[in-house]
């Protein structure tokens, strides 16, 4: 070996030594500093409330644990509405033991940002500002409305948002009640607001199948029970994934889609165990993760990926207007529940 | 007797004073005790529904209490709607419990079918599934667009469909699964018949059937009657059953309708307890009635019979009884298994025809590895049996101290202390959650949150049966036993350790063991109660249901009816092996 190939290896050797531990670095700093990392894997767990699905949150478990598998996770789920009353009456009765709260409704959470302690991601400045609400809660899981149909039993299927209300789909359809949580609020605004005000009406008067929340319906979906119906991608898309008989469209008159608000409460008993995990899902691995894997979108400025199905160039993508977000939701919710009859 | 009872106040008469206060101070301590886990918790209900704060962000106050709220709520038509469903499934529930526990208990008890023992085993067999078990599997069974049996007829070329989503759905998985509540009381009745009247008919002419119709059923009518309101309570507090197969229809029932209420966004804390109020009062006139139609009767039976009841030869009919009693196992447990290990193990609840039931490449063992790698799972299940302990052992020992000072002491006040103890009996289980939830919430840092809260609703809710199932064990022990001891000098506590207790062991494990059980399957309490920390496995199994997993929720149901089934033999086993060792006896 020559004197010349020996430096060359050396030196090659040397830039990848250097790069190694340079990414080693880097990468520690992508998800906390060492003190933090050590720090929450002495404390081995954390508890996390959700109001995204079981099962998609599951996967997001099993990803953070192949980076940190000293770190258990205990996951409480409860659809948007309910989740908020627990988080309430836990607190007030000074048993509130979530350690990391995320929510669907940024507007039921903003006033209860008092909660949460101060709290930024090591990317924090990746993130578009107009998707964060108050600056201890992010966008943690950012979501997007789709419709499906079982293609066994739907013949001739619907491709746009205004199909759903054909009188020849009467007693084939499903709908999540709007009271549900933020991500079917944002639904029935777009709906109400793009759409057109007699729009409810004509959808109710196929005699949709009410349910709690996307989970059963996609289910129900899959079963055979309802023939089609709007779900967020992130609830059927992994069902379709794994060989159930469905399609998935996103229809042109646009695609609403709803960020949610996460954060740590101040009376986390693991609170770095939190911060790692959260840090872990707002990274550009996380975000990727949810997105290829689970049909997420993202609130990066710069989207790392697009899920499987979703053209960016053809499906409009629709935000509401955060104060309107906030201001009309409690009427036009109660007027939604009047003309689908769901009353209590 | 007389005699036995004059020597016995004599004995008590000549009681120093100093035992009279400790009497006294017994008494009031149970008092207190029973005023803390029944009285509070009701009296909070009743102010729940009398006020409009919000116990969580307001605290409990006196200053809003008015009558509106609970006159707005009985003016709702939703609420009415709610009653009358709630009557109506209850009602039919109750007739076809009543139909089929009667038959049953004719057939095990009256006549010469082969295999009775089998038939009388299969009749009880439904009180061990849980209402929510029950009612995810008859939704997977009876579905009218993607259900199981309509599956089957469609292969069959029938064109029968049924639809349990329904009324009558409803009402039919109520009285199947109810009917042993009517067995129990009518065989039990049946079996102590004095059959000479019988007889007397047969012999003036009258040929079985129209023997059966004028003297046995009227003879036996108080049973009957007994049985049918005892199954009509019990129904009406039902949550499980009505949740799964009343939801695709937004059919509603009282228990239905005030989970709802409080899951409501905002919860509407103040209308549930009104409504658990109304369906308290309907509870407790049937309460009521029942005891009217069994008062002046005793509840033990009567030991060493002097008569056997008469066996009725069917001949070739006894294949057919055989055969009924075949098709009720088939129905009640057989059917609803196969149901949930189909939906347990199938990757998707996609059948497209029979072919595709059978197909081996749809089933895996997915749904297993996904709720096993939830940590909340196993956490259920430990909390489960936490509770249960708990409840078995304290609810235990307080039972047999109320059984034993209302049925073996003279002490005054015992009388109280049997109505209060006997009045959860007419709170059906939902209203005592509601209850308990108003009595702690707004008590922050209290028993909200922590297992002994839902402990101490278990052992409330199960106080009736306990004690009642506790002072059988005990009072088949002759007085003259404990009066022995009494004679010779020892105290009551004494004569409890050394004589009684040792006595009545079998009984009294047997109790628990029946408490510890009921515990755990126990969903309706548990409901407004738990929080993330206390989860147990009937509440989680709900949480499954509710996440919309049929899969999942199918998977669970399985492995809690697999527990369960491993508790109750073992719980058999323990309590019969325990009496097979017991002494002295007599009736």
């Amino acid at each position: 070996m020559t004197a010349r190939t020996f430096t060359n290896i050396a030196a090659a050797a040397g830039i990848a030594g250097l790069a190694l531990t340079w990414s080693g670095v880097a990468q520690a700093q992508e998800f906390g500093s060492p003190e933090l990392i050590a720090a929450a894997k002495a404390e081995g767990k954390l508890v996390f409330y959700t109001a995204n699905f079981a099962e998609v949150e599951q996967q997001v478990i099993k990803a953070f644990n192949k980076r940190f598998p000293e770190i258990k996770v205990e996951m409480v789920r409860a659809p948007g509405g309910q989740l908020i009353t627990r988080v309430k009456t836990e607190a007030a009765a000074g048993k509130l033991i979530a350690d990391v709260v995320d929510h669907s409704d940024r507007a039921l959470m903003q006033p209860l940002a008092d909660m949460f302690q101060d709290y930024a991601p090591p990317n924090a400045a990746d993130y578009s500002p107009e998707s964060q609400i108050a600056p201890q809660l992010w966008p943690r899981v950012t979501l997007v409305w789709s419709i499906a149909y079982n293609t066994e039993l739907v013949k001739n299927p619907p491709k746009t948002w205004k199909d759903l209300t054909k009188p020849e789909y009467k007693k084939l359809t499903g709908q999540v009640i709007a009271p549900s949580g933020g991500t079917t609020w944002t639904r029935v605004m777009f709906e109400r607001q793009v759409l057109g005000e007699d729009y409810w009406a004509k959808q109710a008067a196929t005699s949709p199948v009410l349910y709690p929340s996307g989970a059963p319906m996609s289910d129900s979906l899959v079963r055979g029970e309802i023939a089609m119906g709007p779900l967020l991608y992130n609830a059927i898309y992994p069902k379709q994934k794994d060989g159930a008989p469905i399609q998935i469209f996103f229809p042109p008159e646009g695609a609403p889609v709803n960020p949610y608000a996460t954060g740590i409460p101040k009376t986390a008993a693991h609170p770095n165990a939190a911060k790692l995990f959260l840090n872990w899902c707002l990274s550009k691995e996380g975000q990727t993760f949810m997105i290829k894997e689970l049909g997420n979108l993202t609130s990066l400025k710069v989207p790392p990926a697009f899920p499987e199905g979703f053209d960016p160039k053809v499906v409009k993508v629709w935000f509401p207007k955060f104060d309107e977000y906030v201001k009309l939701q409690a009427a036009w919710i109660a007027d939604w529940n009047k003309t689908y009859g769901y009353a209590q | 007797m007389n005699g036995q009872l004059s020597r016995r106040s004599e004995v008590l008469r000549s009681a120093s004073e100093g035992q009279r206060a400790w009497s006294g101070l017994w008494v009031t301590l149970l008092l207190a005790i029973l005023g803390f886990l029944v009285i509070y918790p009701v009296l909070m209900l009743l102010l729940g529904a009398l006020t409009d704060t919000n116990p969580v962000v307001e605290g409990i106050s006196l200053s809003r209490l008015s009558v509106t709220n609970f006159l707005t709520v009985l003016a709702n038509p939703n609420v009415a709607e709610a009653l009358a469903n709630t009557l109506i499934a209850c009602g039919g529930g109750t007739l076809i419990a009543v139909a089929i526990g009667l038959l049953f208990s004719w057939i095990v008890v009256r006549t010469n079918t082969p295999f009775k023992g089998f038939i009388a085993a299969a009749s009880i067999l439904p009180l061990f599934a849980p209402p929510l078990v029950a009612g995810v599997a008859w939704a997977i069974l009876g579905s009218p667009k993607t259900g199981l049996i309509n599956t089957m007829f469609k292969w069959m070329g029938m064109d029968w469909r049924v639809d349990f989503y329904s009324m009558w759905g409803l009402v039919f998985v109520f009285g199947i699964y109810y009917a042993p509540y009517v067995y129990m009381f009518t065989a039990s009745a049946l079996r102590n018949m004095d059959p000479s009247l019988e007889e007397a008919a047969e012999i003036s002419g009258a040929s079985a059937l129209a023997t059966l119709f004028t003297v046995t059923f009227p003879l036996i009518m108080p049973a009957i009657v007994s049985g049918m309101l005892l199954s009509f309570i019990v129904m009406l507090g039902i949550y499980g059953i009505p949740a799964v197969l009343g939801a695709p229809t937004n059919l509603a029932v009282l228990t239905t309708y005030i989970f709802k209420l409080t899951n409501w966004s905002p919860p509407l804390y103040n209308t549930a307890a009104a409504v658990a109020i109304i369906l308290m009062v309907v509870t407790s006139l049937l309460v009521f009635l029942q005891q009217k139609v069994l008062s002046g009767r005793s509840y033990t039976t009567v030991a060493g019979k002097a008569f056997r009841p008469r066996s009725l030869d069917l001949g070739r009919w006894r294949w057919f009884t055989f055969g009924l009693g075949i098709v009720y196992l088939l129905v009640v447990v057989v059917l609803p298994l196969l149901a949930l290990i189909v939906a347990a193990f199938r990757k998707f609840m996609f059948i497209r025809d029979v072919a595709s039931l059978f197909d081996v490449r749809q089933y895996s063992l997915m749904h297993f590895y996904s709720i096993f790698d939830n940590p909340l799972t196993l956490r259920s299940i430990y909390n489960a049996v936490e509770v249960g302990l708990i409840t078995a052992v304290v609810g235990g020992a307080l039972a047999f101290a109320i059984g034993y000072t209302i049925h073996r002491t003279q002490v005054t006040g015992r009388r109280w202390i049997d109505v209060i103890s006997t009045l959860p009996v007419a709170i059906p289980g939902l209203v005592v959650g509601v209850a308990y939830l108003w009595a702690w919430i707004g008590v922050p840092g209290g028993l909200y949150g922590t297992i002994w809260i839902l402990a101490l609703a278990f052992i409330a809710r199960f106080m009736p049966d306990t004690v009642k199932s506790l002072s059988t064990s005990f009072m088949q022990i002759h007085r003259e036993l404990e009066e022995a001891a009494w004679v010779c000098g020892k105290g009551v506590f004494g004569t409890i350790r050394t004589i009684v207790l040792p006595l009545a062991r079998p009984g009294v494990i047997a109790s628990m063991t029946l408490l510890f059980v009921l515990a755990i399957r126990e969903l309706g309490s548990s409901l407004f109660l738990y929080t993330s920390n206390t989860m147990v496995m009937s509440v989680l199994l709900l949480d499954y249901y509710e996440g919309g997993n049929l899969g999942k929720t199918a998977a669970f149901s399985l492995v809690q009816t697999v527990l369960l089934g491993v508790l109750i033999g073992g719980a058999n086993w323990l309590s019969r092996g325990a009496a097979q060792g017991s002494v002295a006896r007599t009736g």
